[in-house]
């Protein structure tokens, strides 16, 4: 951590140098310049804006409208204002509280794996090595195929005399009931998960990690670094900003775990609540239940403690360059 | 001298026991793809022992819509792989580059649109595409999803990185920012571009819930669609199941190792060379 | 910068909620678009996905609705998953087909939220409303009115292997559950004595929908009268103990996902299971794929000395925003009626719910689908008010954990109906 700061701070010094310098040149055409800036902002944010606004936000707001109501959808639509009501019943709620436990433990476990196992797989796939192209394509293959045909693959695997278990049992080690155990079910998802996604994060830090100047290395191979020191000492630091990209990602995609559970418990959250997941509870509420004012309630529950988490990981990285 | 080799001999170990995790569940999927259901559902054989392009032409023969499917999805893929680098390119770039009053609150608006869980808004969303009157058409599918809040942000991660100096040598020749963004900067940010193409082709094309609750029209299914209806309600054909899983995958694959070779170093812009 | 950004959220959030007014509003008002082409008029069919097969079957039923009315064109669409899901979704934007398929556990909630048009001005006395089996008839009535007709059904019975009972010297199927029971452990194949069988004596299934039918001889019921889980109890207790018993104690039943399978008619067919309690549809899934399997069918066992069952049907039902209800109803009453569902049934993918038809088509007699029509007298609907579909994630879930020996059943169903009971009463 602490050569990782020291790194950033020349970083940032550089840069307020560099500001300096421009601040000094162009004082004369600031005004005109800052509008100018403003105007070409918003124009390469306008279909960003329009797109997200109308399918985006609109439909939130009218999610979190829906939270403080009590919603009837079929049958003509109506709704009865109920204040906080929606928001309270999650404390009575058993399964709400299961599928937090459920979701907690899911992130906690799958984040921090998958982001170190990424970050080793492109660092490795970086270095001067033979068969690169083959690798990559490889490590790919679980990216670009769809999770629907993911899970079908591993439900497969996972089956009692599935290969898995032949496998286990080939090596004499003790072999489980992978989906129907429920204290083995939620793992088995985890594990799956981050076979399938640790991939996605690599090619994420592999594509940054292209444009690490080699200049930066050079130096450090005449100072005598070795490829251990080198990759903590300046790949990590200089990755930082990819590394929040990826963990904010990973945070937000754990969270939401939906389809491995709805697939693999065909979308009741069973055996015994054990892959139960928060989103899988909304759509449970949403769409069995037609419950929309719980279940809008629920999701922003889930986005707020997303921020939050969120929130807490940028201090966690220490500041965050907004401004650039 | 000894350490590197100690430290490449790892480096080697690692890759190649992941590859090998990484690719035996494939294997076993294509290979059980070219098996009779009899083979599949009876236990475990690895290599086929009654090897068969069966399922193959089943799905291609018995399945008159299969070519419009695939063409529904390529054309749906297509441009929203195009709209989509645009767009988000464009705002990612703003969010990183470019000082505008309320800039910090786009980003956080994206963020936050990033933590709300689709299932909440796609009623919602539902509504409105009827309102547009855009149910069962390609632009339903297409427009709501021309632009993606995690490549945005994926996006204004990399431009953070992206040097300074060219720019600013652009815009001293009288470009604008416009004429600067494409010019210079796109063609420069070619690995980025190159992984958010990818995982763009691989989130239209592997789409499921969107394209359900839109398409009504059975000309109008896309490839995922299509094949879901093969599995009936009680029936599972593993076969087809599997032959149909591959033909979805080739494309995708095929885009990658296409896209790949932008990823490979000599393309980039910031080395001494 | 943070009071900027709530006056800006504040000023977006009213906008908002403005425009979702509209868009609720214009939704509930606005056509369900189906138009004529030409002089003819246009029916919107929805249903579920289903084998090649059974397509092409109701392709030919439409051609022959089609062909007897000229001015009608049936537009068919088909939700290759999630049905109810995506059907809910239609009808709240207003978009759902005029005709579509129902299934009983979830007609009395689709019926309670009035989207569903009443059919009884529309019933002549052609139609021959005694014609159809009472029980699947009931399942789409409330308080007199009907909402929609029986396509089809199905009912459980008991598959065998026959090679099986050879090799185990038994004759004749079980008559009664503790006979099963005994069958059972002989039938049960554990050849390496790891104490996980090759081959268990009975296929069972942990779902509500599977196991409710055992209630009833018991005394007990799924829901009271105001549609609140009523199954924690000894009635229920002693109907499912000896299925928890056989899973745990005997280990002579086995779920499909112990052996990898996916369901029980998979499991039976590779020859994991010697019986299985499944539908009518596992016969041509059977035929199809295991051509080399003898089974047969039979009623299954008694339980507590009656006879019971389950019956799983599906109706027609018509969409109340519909612009062409005259239409949709001669497509509904084609469907449902003796000509249409001889065509549909005739290949016995489905059993027909009018007596007549299965009297032409001879099904009582057939060997393989004849316990079948003779558990149709008895059989219980598979069905219970509009709250099942929370009742029956909570038993689902609470049961396979007492399967598995974390509770003893009776914690279970207590633990599942209390859940399901606070569930519902918070959402009321």
């Amino acid at each position: 951590m602490e050569p990782a700061r020291k790194v950033d701070h020349s970083d940032d010094r550089k840069k307020a140098q560099s500001k300096g310098i421009n601040r000094g040149n162009k004082t004369k055409k600031r005004m005109t310049k800052s509008f100018k800036e403003g105007f070409s902002g918003y124009i390469f944010m306008s279909p960003t804006i329009f797109t997200i606004g109308v399918f985006v936000v609109i439909p939130i707001l009218y999610a979190l409208y829906l939270s403080f109501n009590d919603v009837q959808l079929l049958g003509g639509i109506g709704y009865e204002f109920i204040g906080l009501e929606n928001y309270t019943r999650t404390i009575d709620d058993e399964r709400a509280i299961i599928a937090l436990k459920n979701t907690a433990e899911y992130v906690l476990i799958v984040v921090p794996i998958q982001t170190i196992l990424a970050l080793l797989l492109a660092a490795a796939l970086n270095s001067n090595i033979r068969g690169k192209n083959a690798f990559r394509i490889i490590f790919f293959l679980p990216t670009v195929t769809s999770s629907a045909v993911l899970t079908i693959i591993f439900m497969w695997m996972y089956n009692p005399d599935g290969l898995i278990n032949n496998f286990l049992k080939f090596l004499s080690l003790p072999t489980y009931n992978w989906l129907a155990d429920p204290n083995i079910a939620l793992k088995s998802i985890m594990i799956m998960n981050i076979w399938a996604t640790a991939p996605f994060f690599m090619v994420i830090y592999l594509a940054a990690m292209q444009d690490i100047s080699d200049s930066v290395y050079e130096a450090a191979t005449i100072d005598g670094a070795n490829w251990w020191q080198k990759f903590i000492y300046i790949t990590v630091p200089i990755l930082k900003p990819v590394t929040f990209f990826v963990v904010v990602m990973g945070l937000i995609g754990t969270f939401q775990l939906f389809d491995q559970s709805y697939i693999f418990s065909g979308g009741s959250g069973g055996p015994n609540n054990s892959t139960l997941t928060i989103v899988l509870l909304i759509y449970q509420y949403a769409f069995k239940s037609l419950d929309m004012g719980y279940a809008s309630a629920l999701a922003v529950g889930l986005a707020i403690i997303i921020m939050v988490v969120t929130l807490i990981q940028k201090k966690f990285f220490g500041e965050e360059k907004l401004h650039d | 001298m000894k350490k590197s080799i100690f430290s490449k001999t790892f480096v080697y170990t690692v890759l190649i026991t992941y590859a090998v995790i990484t690719f035996i569940p494939f294997l076993w999927a294509i290979l059980s793809s070219f098996k009779p259901l009899e083979e599949i559902v009876s236990g475990i054989t690895f290599l086929p022992e009654n090897f068969t392009l069966n399922n193959y032409i089943q799905i291609f023969s018995k399945e008159p819509l299969f070519l419009r499917w695939m063409f529904n999805s390529v054309f749906i893929t297509t441009c929203m792989v195009i709209l989509n680098l645009i767009f988000n390119s464009m705002a990612g770039y703003a969010l990183a580059r470019i000082k505008f009053a309320g800039r910090n609150f786009w980003f956080m608006l994206i963020l936050v649109v990033l933590m709300i869980p689709f299932q909440v808004t796609l009623i919602p969303s539902y509504l409105i595409l009827k309102m547009f009157g855009w149910l069962n058409t390609y632009q339903g599918l297409i427009i709501p999803g021309m632009v993606n809040a995690t490549f945005i942000f994926m996006m204004r991660q990399f431009f953070l990185n992206f040097p300074k100096e060219l720019e600013e040598a652009a815009q001293m020749d009288g470009l604008s920012r416009l004429g600067t963004f494409f010019r210079i900067v796109m063609p420069l940010a070619k690995p980025a571009l190159a992984a958010q193409a990818v995982f763009i082709f691989m989130a239209s094309w592997n789409d499921f819930m969107r394209p359900l609750i839109i398409m009504s029209d059975e000309a109008m299914f896309t490839l995922t669609l299509g094949l879901n209806t093969f599995k009936g309600q009680y029936i599972s054909f593993w076969n087809l199941i599997m032959a149909a899983s591959t033909v979805m995958t080739i494309p995708s694959l095929l885009i990658y190792a296409f896209f790949n070779r932008y990823f490979i170093k000599g393309v980039t812009f910031t080395g001494g060379k | 910068m943070d009071m900027k950004i709530n006056k800006m959220l504040a000023t977006v959030g009213v906008t908002g909620m403005l425009l979702g007014g509209v868009l609720a509003g214009c939704s509930s008002d606005s056509s369900s678009g189906s138009g004529g082409d030409g002089d003819k008029t246009v029916v919107e069919l929805a249903g579920w996905g289903a084998s090649p097969e059974e397509k092409e079957l109701l392709q030919q039923t439409l051609e022959a609705f089609e062909e007897e009315h000229p001015n009608i064109e049936v537009k068919h669409e088909v939700v290759s998953d999630q049905y109810m899901d995506v059907m809910k979704t239609r009808l709240v934007g207003g978009e759902a087909a005029d005709v579509f398929y129902l299934d009983a556990s979830e007609a009395p909630g689709l019926i309670d939220t009035g989207v569903l048009e009443p059919l009884n001005d529309y019933v002549t006395d052609d139609f021959d409303l005694e014609d159809f089996q009472e029980p699947l008839l009931n399942a789409f009535k409330s308080d007199g009115t009907y909402y929609g007709f029986p396509k089809d059904f199905s009912t459980l019975s008991l598959f065998y292997n026959k090679e099986a009972f050879e090799e185990a010297g038994l004759e004749g199927p079980p008559e009664t559950w503790e006979e099963l029971q005994e069958y059972a452990e002989k039938l049960t194949v554990d050849e390496d004595g790891d104490g996980q069988p090759e081959r268990f004596g009975l296929g069972i299934s942990q779902e509500l929908a599977r196991q409710f039918y055992k209630f009833q001889p018991h005394g007990g019921q799924v829901t009271d009268s105001e549609g609140k889980a009523a199954f924690a109890g000894d009635n229920a207790i002693a109907a499912l103990q000896p299925v928890v018993d056989m899973y745990t104690d005997e280990k002579t039943a086995g779920l499909p996902s112990d052996v990898g399978t996916d369901w029980g008619g998979d499991m039976f067919g590779q020859g994991k299971a010697a019986m299985v309690i499944e539908g009518n549809w596992t016969i041509p899934f059977l035929e199809n794929n295991f051509q080399q399997l003898e089974f047969t069918t039979t009623e299954l066992p008694t339980i507590n000395g009656e006879k019971a069952t389950a019956a799983f049907t599906v109706a027609y039902v018509m969409n109340k925003e519909s612009e062409v209800k005259d239409a949709s109803w001669e497509l509904i009453s084609y469907l449902t009626g003796k000509d249409g569902m001889e065509i549909w049934t005739s290949k016995g993918f489905a059993l027909p719910t009018r007596q007549s038809v299965a009297e032409e088509l001879g099904y009582a007699d057939d060997p393989l689908r004849g316990s079948f029509i003779e558990g149709s007298a008895y059989a219980q609907p598979w069905q219970a008010g509009k709250n099942l579909p929370t009742i029956m994630n909570n038993f689902d879930n609470q049961f396979s954990s007492a399967l598995l020996g974390e509770q003893s059943l009776e914690e279970a169903l207590k633990k599942a109906q209390e859940t399901a009971n606070k569930e519902i009463g918070s959402a009321n």
